[in-house]
Order: structure tokens, then C-alpha cells, then sequence
């Protein structure tokens, strides 16, 4: 299972010990989920064979069954020896897998994260799904659009705690101040996560405050959650759902009218833009310090310091839900 | 009984206080839109708490009940996922729950281990277990058939409420009436005593493990009737929340007292205080605080009334 003294490359090139640097069909590039059974990473590993194909690349996909730290520095270390071009990786752990990313790096081996960024020395390039800006703005936007401008809503929150969840709520509050002077968050409430607890928060607020014409949510057990207390409540369609999650949780909401929208990126081009950003700095169009990158299919994409971002979230709803499957 | 209401009784004044401010700025708290969902979810965390006092006045703990009360609730949504009737499917989440429980119960018991620990590992493993297995994917679409046992929504809400009831009454009774009562009182006041009197302590001990995890198998059917999916992470942090109201509710975290009165206001006052502070319009940080307060200040009272009790 470890992959500790024995198979270690040591100083010497143990790539081309073993012969194959693979240069027959054009480059190798290998894509790393943070688990690999997991839809959402089955996914996007369907958008990287879309590039893969498109560029004559060579994929490998490999990753931890669940999320483990060690299994991926484990499978970093088997890419290492085995002598890949480019590396892609959605890190379990920003820390862990850290190390062994600069070794790969220190062997020529380009690597770009994806999903969920290493140390920003441990990689080439980062391929942002979204900023905090661009969820906040988006969910803000939304929200200001089904409540026609003006009316109240409350923000069902993961924890109080968690970085990702603290951004989220500020970007909100920023978009909300100065783009949508009508709107008011009248609540914040934790759920830990759960769903069960996010529907207890919702049938709280929609008691406490019959007024509310929203429900954001902003971590994904709490999307449908909230939706379950606002239909069992008997008030679907009188006051609104929307938030960032899964739209498989959420599909069956959203076809009953309970939520109006679930925003998230498209998972698919999330891993089609690791692959061409790692092709992209094999072939030497992508360095560091540029600000546009060739995203193939996509367009042109923005860069910012050493993160390529995929653009604007998506907008799910009952119209085009069905055409995802994760 | 009259031992039971004097236990209750800190208890009973927090939430009557509690109730009389809800009451006074808040009476939508009483509304039935609030109160039906809030004692139907209540219901499943009352059967828990009924078990965890039992194991707790035998002077024991289970820290593992959220991940036994999630895996019981993936199993039997995958049961009726798959066209297995509730009739069925119910009573098998009782029995994997006592299987669940009987194995903490023999580590416990049997390897004279203390549960504390046995139950922290139980709880990792039944976490990881599941993370493995579901990879956070929510058990979906349950036939709607299932949902609130098939009584529609406002009778099935009721009925979660008085099925909680009945166990909780049917733990109270056997508590104080049966001779397994007895036991277990005996068993956690004086172990070495009990057992030259002839009580099978280690029995008990294994006993009162498995009730509770046919309790807390139960539980989850009560939850997952609720709802039409099932959330793998469900029940994370009940053992905290089912603790607390055991201590809140005057159990002895030493063994030997407690009674089922005290610990189910426990589990009401501990319950109510989340959506109260959303209709006092308290900010959530204060919850952890003031659940903090609660079980400090009934743990302090009960420890201040201990000399009063004679000394063996």
C-alpha cells in the first residue's frame, strides 16, 4: 500500500529507468480527483477527456477511493516515478500534497491544481471554479431578480467558521449594499452541514418572520434542507429557494417549483480547463504572469495571479437540470 | 415517582422561564406551523436521550450514538429505496441498531473496557464507514409512501410526537418498576455491592448498550419518516445533544440516579433553544454559550445537592 523507501526515485532519473516517457502519442497527463467514485469528480474527469481528445493528449485518471491526504501524495509519488509530462490535482489537503507537488515540479513535471489549490509554490497554475465576488454577486443578483428588487431574505450558513463559508457571506453582504439597496438579510443561521438541521433553521424563520420572501443557502446539505421546510410549510413558490449547491440533491425541488435556482460551475469544464491549462503550460503558452489563457472550447479565460478562473457560476434550474448528472 | 419530579424540577424551571419570555415576545414560537415540526423532530433526539439515561445511570457512556442513528437511517433509506416495506424496514433499523449497540456493549461489558473509549472508536469507525460507502451522497427519493409513516403530514407529525412519548413513558415505567430497573440503579451506584447481592452487572451493563442502540435504530426511522432523503452526516453531534439533556435533566454522570422526566425537559429545553434564539432574534453565536451555561449550572446544582444525600 505505502509507497515509502522502495519505490522512492532517488537523484537518478528513475523516469527513464523504467524506459517510458511516453512520447509516442504526444504528452501524458494525469488527473487527480479528491475521490474517485465520487459524481462530481466523475464529472469533471468527463470534461478532461473532452480536452484530451481535442489536444492528443494521453490522460491518466487516478485518485483515492475516499478523501485521503496520504493516498494522494502516495499517487503523486507512482505519477513521479512513472515519468508523466503534467499533473492536475484537486487537493484533499492544501498542506499535504504540497510537498510532493514541488518534487514533481523540481523533475520538470508541470502541475496545475484544480477544484481545490495546493501552496501556491507547489504548482504552476490554479484553476479557480469560482471567487467569493462571483458566488455572491450571483446568488445577490438571483435573489434580487425572483424577489422583483425589493423584499427580506435569510442566509442559512455551513458554520460560523469555516473560511470558504466567512468570504461567501461577506461578498454577499458586499453585492447586497451596493447593487440592491432593496433587499435585507434579516437572518443568519448555522447548520453545521446537515440537512436535517438546515430545515429546522428554515421552519424557524418562516415562523419568526413571515415576511421572508427568500431562503439562501449557502452550503450544499442546506439547499434541499431549506426546500424540504419550505414545502412541508406549505409555502413553495411564496417564498423562494435558491442556493449553492449540487443540482442532483435539488432536482426533484426544482422540478416541484420549491426551489428556483441552485448555482454552482459547471463541474464538466471545470475539469476540461485543468487539462488544457496543464497542455497549455507543457507546450509553453500559459507561463506565469500572463492574464488571458486559450481555454480551447471556452473561450478566452481570465488569469490572476497564477489562478486561472473558469468564469461566472452557473445558474441550475427546473429548464436545464436535467442535462447533469452529478 | 416523587424522586423523579424533585430531579426534574431545575430543569422544569428553565424551560417554564424560557417559555414564559417566548411566550410573552415571541407567541408564534406556539404556533402550530412552529411547534408540530419542532416536537416531531424533537421526537427522534427523546428516544435517544431515554436510552443514553439508562446507559449512563449504569455508570457508562456511548459517544457513538450520532454515527449508529446515521448508519441506522442509510440502511433503512436503501431498504425503502429498494421497495422494502416500512413494516420491514423499521424493524430492521431497531435490530441494526442493537447489533450496533450489543458490540460497544460486549467490548464494554465483556473486555472490561470503558465505554468511553470503546465508543470513540466505534464512532470514527461507524463515520468513516459511511463516508466510504456514500461519499456524502444523500440516500434520495424515498417513496413518498414512506414519508410520515403514511398518516400525511399533520397526522404523521403528531404521531412522531406520541411514539416518543410512549417510549419514553415505557423507559420511565421499567426504570423505577421492573426489576431490570432496579438493576441498573444498583449496578451504577455500587458495582462491587451489587454484586455480591447478586446482581449480573455485566449483563446489565451489555443490557442497557443494546437498548440503547435499538433506541437510537429506532430514532432514525422516527427521523427518516421526516423527510425522502437520507443525509449520510445525519446525527452529527446528537451523542453532545443527548448527553447534555441527560445531565441537564438531572442524571448523575457518577451512575446510580437519574430518571426520564427530567432528561426528556432536558431534551425539549435543549431543542427549543436554537429556533427560540431565532425568534428572540438572539445572533447564533450565543447558542453554544448559553447550552454551555445550562449543563454547567445543572451539573453545579446537582454536585451542590450530592452532600445532602447520606453516605454510604
Amino acid at each position: 500500500m505505502s509507497c515509502a523507501a522502495g519505490c522512492k526515485p532517488a537523484d537518478a532519473p528513475a523516469a527513464s529507468a523504467d524506459g517510458t516517457r511516453d512520447k509516442a502519442g504526444g504528452p501524458t497527463i494525469a488527473l487527480m480527483p479528491k475521490s474517485k467514485g465520487n459524481g462530481y469528480f466523475v464529472a469533471a474527469k468527463r470534461g478532461a477527456e473532452d480536452a484530451a481528445s481535442e489536444l492528443g493528449v494521453k490522460l491518466l485518471f487516478d485518485g483515492p477511493t475516499e478523501p485521503d491526504p496520504a493516498r494522494q501524495n502516495e499517487i503523486v509519488e507512482t505519477w513521479i516515478t512513472r515519468g508523466v509530462d503534467a499533473i492536475a490535482v484537486a487537493c484533499e489537503n492544501r498542506e499535504a500534497v504540497s510537498s510532493s507537488l514541488r518534487k514533481a515540479r523540481a523533475r520538470g513535471i508541470k502541475v496545475v491544481t484544480y477544484d481545490a489549490d495546493a501552496l501556491p509554490d507547489a504548482r504552476d497554475f490554479f484553476v479557480n471554479q469560482a471567487t467569493p465576488e462571483g458566488i455572491g454577486n450571483a446568488l445577490v443578483d438571483e435573489a434580487a431578480r425572483l424577489l422583483g428588487g425589493r423584499g427580506r431574505y435569510a442566509v442559512i450558513t455551513g458554520s460560523l467558521t469555516a473560511g470558504n463559508m466567512i468570504e461567501w457571506q461577506k461578498a454577499i453582504e458586499r453585492r447586497n449594499a451596493d447593487r440592491h439597496p432593496g433587499l435585507q438579510r434579516i437572518a443568519l443561521r448555522p447548520c453545521d452541514d446537515l440537512k436535517d438541521r438546515a430545515f429546522a433553521e428554515t421552519t424557524a424563520i418562516l415562523n419568526a418572520h413571515p415576511d421572508v420572501g427568500l431562503i439562501m443557502a449557502i452550503c450544499s446539505p442546506a439547499v434541499p434542507g431549506a426546500a424540504e421546510a419550505v414545502k412541508q410549510a406549505g409555502k413553495a413558490g411564496k417564498v423562494r429557494v435558491i442556493g449553492l449547491g449540487l443540482p442532483g440533491e435539488n432536482r426533484r425541488y426544482l422540478h416541484e417549483g420549491v426551489t428556483d435556482t441552485v448555482i454552482l460551475w459547471k463541474v464538466k469544464d471545470l475539469g476540461y480547463l485543468a487539462v488544457q491549462a496543464a497542455h497549455a503550460c507543457l507546450e509553453g503558452r500559459l507561463r506565469a504572469g500572463a492574464t488571458r489563457h486559450d481555454g480551447g472550447r471556452l473561450g478566452e479565460v481570465r488569469v490572476a495571479d497564477g489562478q486561472i478562473l473558469l468564469g461566472e457560476p452557473f445558474l441550475f434550474t427546473r429548464a436545464n437540470v436535467d442535462q447533469f448528472d452529478f | 415517582m416523587s424522586t423523579d419530579l424533585r430531579r426534574a424540577r431545575p430543569v422544569a424551571l428553565v424551560l417554564g422561564v424560557l417559555a414564559v419570555i417566548l411566550a410573552v415576545t415571541a407567541p408564534g414560537f406556539f404556533s402550530r406551523a412552529q411547534l408540530a415540526p419542532f416536537l416531531a423532530g424533537t421526537a427522534p433526539v427523546l428516544v435517544v436521550a431515554c436510552g443514553m439515561a439508562v446507559l449512563m445511570v449504569t455508570r457508562e457512556v456511548d459517544v457513538s450514538v450520532g454515527s449508529q442513528f446515521a448508519l441506522c437511517s442509510v440502511l433503512l433509506g436503501l431498504l425503502l429505496g429498494e421497495g422494502c416495506p416500512p413494516a420491514l424496514g423499521i424493524p430492521a433499523a431497531v435490530a441494526a441498531g442493537a447489533l450496533l449497540g450489543a458490540v460497544n456493549g460486549a467490548l464494554a461489558a465483556g473486555l472490561r473496557l470503558p465505554g468511553l473509549v470503546v465508543t470513540l472508536g466505534t464512532l470514527a469507525i461507524g463515520r468513516e464507514a459511511l463516508r466510504w460507502a456514500r461519499e456524502g451522497r444523500f440516500v434520495q427519493d424515498l417513496p413518498p409512501s414512506v414519508q410520515w409513516l403514511g398518516l400525511g403530514q399533520s397526522l404523521g407529525q403528531w404521531a412522531l410526537a406520541l411514539a416518543a412519548l410512549a417510549v419514553a413513558t415505557a423507559v420511565s415505567l421499567g426504570l423505577q418498576g421492573l426489576m431490570a430497573g432496579r438493576w441498573v440503579h444498583a449496578a451504577g451506584s455500587d458495582p462491587a455491592a451489587a454484586a455480591t447481592v447478586g446482581v449480573p452487572v455485566r449483563r446489565v451493563t451489555f443490557g442497557a448498550f443494546t437498548l440503547l442502540g435499538a433506541l437510537t435504530g429506532l430514532a432514525a426511522a422516527l427521523n427518516v419518516a421526516r423527510f425522502t432523503d437520507v443525509d449520510p452526516k445525519t446525527g452529527a453531534g446528537l451523542e453532545m445533544q443527548v448527553i447534555a439533556a441527560a445531565l441537564i435533566g438531572g442524571v448523575s454522570i457518577e451512575g446510580g440516579r437519574g430518571g426520564i422526566l427530567g432528561v426528556s425537559l432536558g431534551v425539549l429545553l435543549l431543542a427549543a433553544l436554537s429556533p427560540a434564539l431565532v425568534f428572540l432574534g438572539i445572533p447564533p453565536e450565543w447558542e453554544r454559550v448559553l447550552q454551555g451555561a445550562i449543563v454547567l449550572a445543572s451539573v453545579a446544582g446537582g454536585t451542590r445537592r450530592a452532600p445532602g444525600r447520606p453516605t454510604p
